[in-house]
């Protein structure tokens, strides 16, 4: 798993490439630590990469939410498959999260 | 990691034996995959089949023997008329998966934890939990 994180329109943009599970998960926390402590007001993760996430990964991307929300922050989710997606849709977390079809419309749509 | 029995019938039961040291969840889960290939099951199942095995597993280790080493998680599996049985038991005292809070209401929403055994429930044709609450049963139609 890695992340990879570019600066597009003044917001961050995550790219993150592999599973997110309860083994990666503590990594992929730590590689928003930075932009949650520098109080990153905007960011899109890009999750084209991502095949597979298990409940460990929806909390942590739970947890990154709830970090940007204490400062004020926005999160948005991008690119999800079409498997992924259905994780968000029966926790019911597509309701918590901003879930955008594409990166393109994530970062050009967040105002 | 254990094979205590690995035969070439898929209508019996194999069983893998592994401590609950996590490490060993995704390769539960991958032996059951390939166990699988000749079924030319869908990606989606496929999915939803690992994700529940790593789900249960992890519950196990974690919840049932409260990631105590020296306890072992048995998983064993089979196929019985076109769907995937799966059952995944630890050594610990058991717990009240009835009692485990709804992830999706807005009190335990955005919780870090609880999302596992809803996502069983939800993704599997069939679960089970035996009386003491350490052994969990799942059932997937492979079409």
């Amino acid at each position: 798993m890695a992340v990879k994180i570019e600066m597009k329109n003044g917001l961050a943009v995550c790219y993150v490439d592999g599973e997110i599970d309860i083994n990666t998960s503590p990594d992929v926390k730590k590689s928003f630590d930075k932009l949650i402590s520098s109080k990153a007001p905007k960011i899109v993760v890009n999750l084209t990469k991502v095949t597979y996430v298990d409940s460990s990964g929806l909390a942590t991307l739970v947890e990154i939410l709830k970090n940007m929300r204490s400062y004020g922050g926005r999160l948005r989710l991008s690119n999800m498959s079409p498997k992924v997606k259905s994780l968000f849709e029966i926790t019911k977390l597509e309701k918590l999260f901003e879930i955008i079809a594409s990166e393109e419309e994530a970062v050009s749509t967040f105002v | 990691m254990a094979f205590l029995r690995n035969n070439r019938d898929p209508s019996k039961k194999t069983v893998i034996k592994v401590a609950s040291e996590t490490q060993y969840i995704r390769k539960v889960s991958s032996r059951i995959i390939s166990f699988l290939e000749h079924y030319k099951v869908d990606e989606g199942r496929i999915f939803d089949i690992r994700l529940c095995i790593e789900e249960a597993v992890r519950n196990a280790m974690v919840h049932g023997n409260h990631s105590d080493k020296a306890l072992a998680v048995r998983t064993a599996y089979w196929i019985d008329d076109g769907a995937l049985n799966i059952e995944i038991e630890d050594e610990g005292q058991g717990f009240d998966h009835i009692g485990v809070a709804d992830p999706t209401t807005p009190p335990h929403i955005l919780k870090n934890s609880g999302r596992g055994v809803y996502l069983i429930k939800k993704l599997m044709d069939k679960v089970e939990y035996n009386e003491k609450g350490n052994k969990v049963t799942m059932l997937k139609r492979l079409k």
